[in-house]
C-alpha cells in the first residue's frame, strides 16, 4: 500500500465520529442528487412516454414544392412570397422506395404507412368534422398502443370498418356495430361500420380521430399509388433528429422528429432539466463546504504533527498527498453509500408508488449514479485542496513550537 | 585536518513584524567536525532554538552562510532542503513530537517511508533494529501514545536516526525527562554516537549533560561567544555575561572515532 494512503486512513480512522460525520455528509447528498436526478429524469421520461408513446417519434411527409422563380437582374435582391400549392395534392408517390430505405435504417421498431385526410362524419342529424387515419391493418398498432386502448369492439380494420373515439361515439350518439356515413374532402361518401371504440385519454384524439383501412383511404381520398404520411418508432427516441436528418437527405422529403413537433414539451423538459440542475449544484456546493471545512479543521488540529513530518524532511508533496487522499475517500465512500441510498430510496418510492396505484414518475434507474459518483469525488477532492495546500505549507518551526 | 562537516559564517537572523525587528542570530560563526558531540549552551532567549532551526535548514538565515557535506545551504530550494534534510540531518525535540496515531515502530519508519512513498522490508528491518538498539524491541508495535515519556523520547531517537543522517541536531532532548530517564536518553546517544560516528549537537540547560560532551559551544545575545573546535579546544575561561553562568569545562576527547562501531550507520 501506498504510505501516504496509509498515513491518510490512519487519520480518517484515528477520528470515526468525525470522518463518518463526513462520509454521511457526501452521502446524504448524493442521495439527494441521485434522487433528483431519478425524479427528474423519471419525470421527464413519463411525460415523453406520454406524448410520444401514443404519437410517431419521426414523421415523414412530402415535400412542399420548390416555387419556381422568375429571373431577376443580377444583384437586385428578391422577396419571395409562395402560397401553398392547391392545386395539386401532396403524397409520397415513390414511397417503395422510401420503404426499402426504411428497412436499412436501425433502431427502426415500428413503421407505419398512413393516407390522412379531413372529412365530415354524419349521423341522423348530427355532422362532425374527423380526421381519418388510413392504416394497413397490420400496422394499427405501430405507432399508437390502439389495440390496447380499445375499450369496446375489436380492433379490426376491414375494408368497411371504422374505428372512432369514445367520444366521438357519444357525441354522435353511436355504438360498436352501427353504422356512420363518412364524406371525405375529396367528395367521396362511404357507409362504414364502426368496429371498435379507443380511449387515448388525449381528448383531441378521442373526439376527431378516425381510423380506416389503408385501402378505403386510398378511395375515399383519390389516391391510388401514393401516401400523405409515414410514421416511424424508434428503440432510441433521441435519435429521432439523427434518424429524421438522414431520411431527409436521402429521401428529400419533409422528415420531423418528435421533439421538433412538441416545442412546447421540450421547453417544459428543459425546464424541469434546468430546475434538476441547480438542485444537483447545490448538493455538490454542499459537498465541498462540508468536506473543505472539516479538512481545515483537522489540518489546523494536526499542525504540530505536519510541522514533525516536514522537520524530518516529508515533501510538501507527499503532505499534499495524505490531504487529498482523505478528501478522496470521504468522497468516494460517501458518494458511494449517496448512490446506494439514492438508488434504494427511488426504488422504495416507484414500488410505493406502485402497490397504491398512484405510481410516482421516480425511476431508480435513472438516478445517474456514475455522474454522482464522479462529481462527488471530484467536488471532495477539490474541496481537499484548499485544507491540504495550507497543510503542506505550514511553516514546521511554528508549528512544532505550538 | 579534514573538512568540518559543518562550516557557519556569519549566520544572522532578524525577525520582522509589523513593528519590530528582532535580531536574534548576529554573526554566529561556528564548525562541527564530523563525529563529533557537541553541546550548545546558552540562556533562554539567546538563539539556540533558532540556530538549530536555520542548521536543520527549517528556517532560513537572514544573511550568512552555512554549508555542510561541503554543501551551500542557504541557496537550496524548499525542495532540495526538504530532501536534503530527511537524508542528512535529524531531529530529537525536548518533546517528543512522536504522531500518535502511528506505532513506536512505524514513528521510526516514517522519515524513510515518506521519503520513499511506500515502506520497505529493508526500512522496516532498519526501524526495528533501531527500536531493538534504543531497548524498545518489545514495545515496537505499541501505539505511540502507550509509551512513557522516557520511551517516548527513546523512539524520537531513534527517528532521528533512521535515514542515517549526518548530523543530528537535538533541541533540548532530555528537557521533558526527569534525571533517570534524562542519564538514560543522554546515555544513549552518546553511545549511538560512538557507535556510527554521527555528528550531535544539542542544544540544552543541563550543565551537567553539557560536560558530559566532547566540546561545548556558548551562545550569548545571538552570538557565539566561545567555540573552540575539538581539534584546538579552548581552554580560556569564557567572558562571563551577567545573568549567564557558563562552564569553563572542556574535555578533549576527539578520539578519533573512524575507528569506531559503526554497525547502526
Amino acid at each position: 500500500m501506498r504510505f501516504d494512503l496509509k498515513v491518510a486512513l490512519r487519520y480518517l480512522l484515528s477520528n470515526r465520529l468525525q470522518s463518518a460525520l463526513l462520509i454521511g455528509g457526501v452521502a446524504i447528498a448524493v442521495t439527494v442528487f441521485t434522487f433528483n436526478a431519478a425524479l427528474i429524469n423519471g419525470l421527464a421520461e413519463f411525460q415523453i412516454d406520454r406524448v410520444v408513446g401514443s404519437s410517431a417519434h419521426v414523421v415523414i411527409e412530402p415535400s412542399k414544392p420548390t416555387p419556381r422563380l422568375a429571373n431577376a437582374p443580377a444583384g437586385t435582391e428578391r422577396l419571395v412570397v409562395s402560397q401553398r400549392a392547391l392545386e395539386r395534392r401532396e403524397q409520397i408517390k415513390q414511397w417503395r422506395s422510401v420503404e426499402r430505405i426504411i428497412d436499412t435504417l436501425p433502431g427502426v421498431t415500428g413503421v407505419s404507412y398512413n393516407i390522412n385526410g379531413t372529412g365530415l362524419v354524419t349521423r341522423g342529424q348530427q355532422t362532425l368534422p374527423v380526421t381519418l387515419k388510413g392504416v394497413e391493418p397490420s400496422r394499427l398498432a405501430a405507432i399508437a398502443p390502439i389495440d390496447r386502448n380499445i375499450v369496446e369492439g375489436e380492433p379490426r380494420l376491414g375494408l368497411n370498418d371504422v374505428l372512432i373515439g369514445r367520444k366521438l361515439a357519444n357525441d354522435l350518439g353511436i355504438k360498436v356495430g352501427q353504422p356512420i356515413f363518412i364524406t371525405s374532402n375529396q367528395g367521396r361518401e362511404r357507409t362504414l361500420t364502426v368496429r371498435g371504440l379507443y380511449a387515448t385519454g388525449v381528448d383531441s384524439l378521442d373526439a376527431r380521430l378516425a381510423y380506416v383501412n389503408l385501402d378505403t383511404a386510398r378511395v375515399m381520398f383519390d389516391l391510388p399509388e401514393g401516401l400523405t404520411e409515414i410514421e416511424l418508432k424508434l428503440a432510441d427516441i433521441y435519435a429521432a433528429r439523427a434518424v429524421a436528418k438522414q431520411l431527409a437527405d436521402t429521401t428529400g422529403l419533409e422528415v420531423t422528429a418528435w421533439m421538433d413537433k412538441n416545442q412546447r414539451l421540450r421547453e417544459a423538459l428543459e425546464g424541469q432539466g434546468s430546475s434538476g440542475s441547480i438542485i444537483k449544484m447545490f448538493t455538490l456546493i454542499t459537498i465541498v463546504v462540508g468536506v473543505a471545512s472539516a479538512l481545515l479543521l483537522t489540518t489546523f488540529r494536526r499542525r504540530p504533527e505536519i510541522g514533525i513530518m516536514r522537520s524530518f524532511g516529508i515533501s510538501q508533496r507527499f503532505v499534499l498527498s495524505v490531504f487529498m487522499l482523505q478528501g478522496a475517500l470521504i468522497g468516494i465512500l460517501g458518494s458511494l453509500a449517496g448512490c446506494f441510498m439514492g438508488w434504494g430510496f427511488s426504488y422504495l418510492l416507484a414500488q410505493a408508488g406502485k402497490t397504491s396505484g398512484r405510481a410516482l414518475p421516480v425511476d431508480p434507474s435513472l438516478g445517474q449514479y456514475d455522474v454522482a459518483l464522479l462529481l462527488a469525488a471530484a467536488a471532495s477532492i477539490a474541496a481537499a485542496l484548499w485544507p491540504a495546500r495550507s497543510a503542506s505549507r505550514i511553516d514546521p518551526v511554528e508549528a512544532i513550537s505550538q | 585536518m579534514t573538512t568540518p562537516l559543518l562550516e557557519v559564517d556569519g549566520l544572522r537572523k532578524v525577525f520582522i513584524d509589523e513593528e519590530f525587528e528582532t535580531p536574534v542570530l548576529k554573526g554566529v560563526t561556528f564548525a562541527l567536525q564530523r563525529g563529533e558531540m557537541v553541546a550548545m549552551l546558552g540562556p533562554s532567549g539567546s538563539g539556540k532554538s533558532t540556530l538549530l532551526s536555520i542548521l536543520g535548514t527549517l528556517m532560513r538565515p537572514t544573511s550568512g552562510s552555512f554549508r555542510m557535506l561541503g554543501r551551500e545551504l542557504t541557496t537550496l530550494r524548499e525542495a532540495e532542503l526538504s530532501d536534503f534534510r530527511n537524508q542528512q540531518i535529524g531531529f530529537i525535540f525536548q518533546y517528543h513530537h512522536l504522531l500518535p496515531d502511528f506505532s513506536a515502530l512505524e514513528n521510526v519508519l516514517f522519515p524513510h517511508a515518506g521519503r520513499l512513498w511506500r515502506e520497505t522490508r529493508a526500512g522496516r528491518e532498519r526501524a526495528a533494529m533501531l527500536l531493538e538498539r534504543v531497548g524498545l524491541a518489545d514495545r515496537m508495535h505499541y501505539r505511540a501514545t502507550r509509551l512513557s515519556g522516557g520511551q517516548k523520547q527513546r523512539v524520537a531517537i531513534a527517528r532521528a536516526l533512521m535515514n542515517q543522517p549526518a548530523l543530528v541536531l537535538a533541541d533540548e532532548p532530555t528537557g521533558n525527562l526527569d534525571r533517570e530517564n534524562a542519564d538514560q536518553a543522554f546515555a544513549l546517544m552518546t553511545e549511538i554516537q560512538r557507535e556510527t560516528g554521527t555528528t550531535f549537537l544539542l542544544s540544552t540547560h543541563d550543565r551537567e549533560l553539557a560536560e558530559r560532551c566532547e566540546r561545548r559551544i556558548y551562545i550569548q545575545g545571538g552570538v557565539v561567544v566561545d567555540a573552540p573546535t575539538s581539534a584546538a579546544p579552548s581552554r580560556q575561561p569564557l567572558r562571563m555575561v551577567p545573568g549567564e553562568v557558563v562552564a569553563v569545562v572542556d574535555r578533549t576527547t576527539s578520539a578519533s572515532r573512524d575507528d569506531g562501531d559503526r554497525r547502526l550507520a
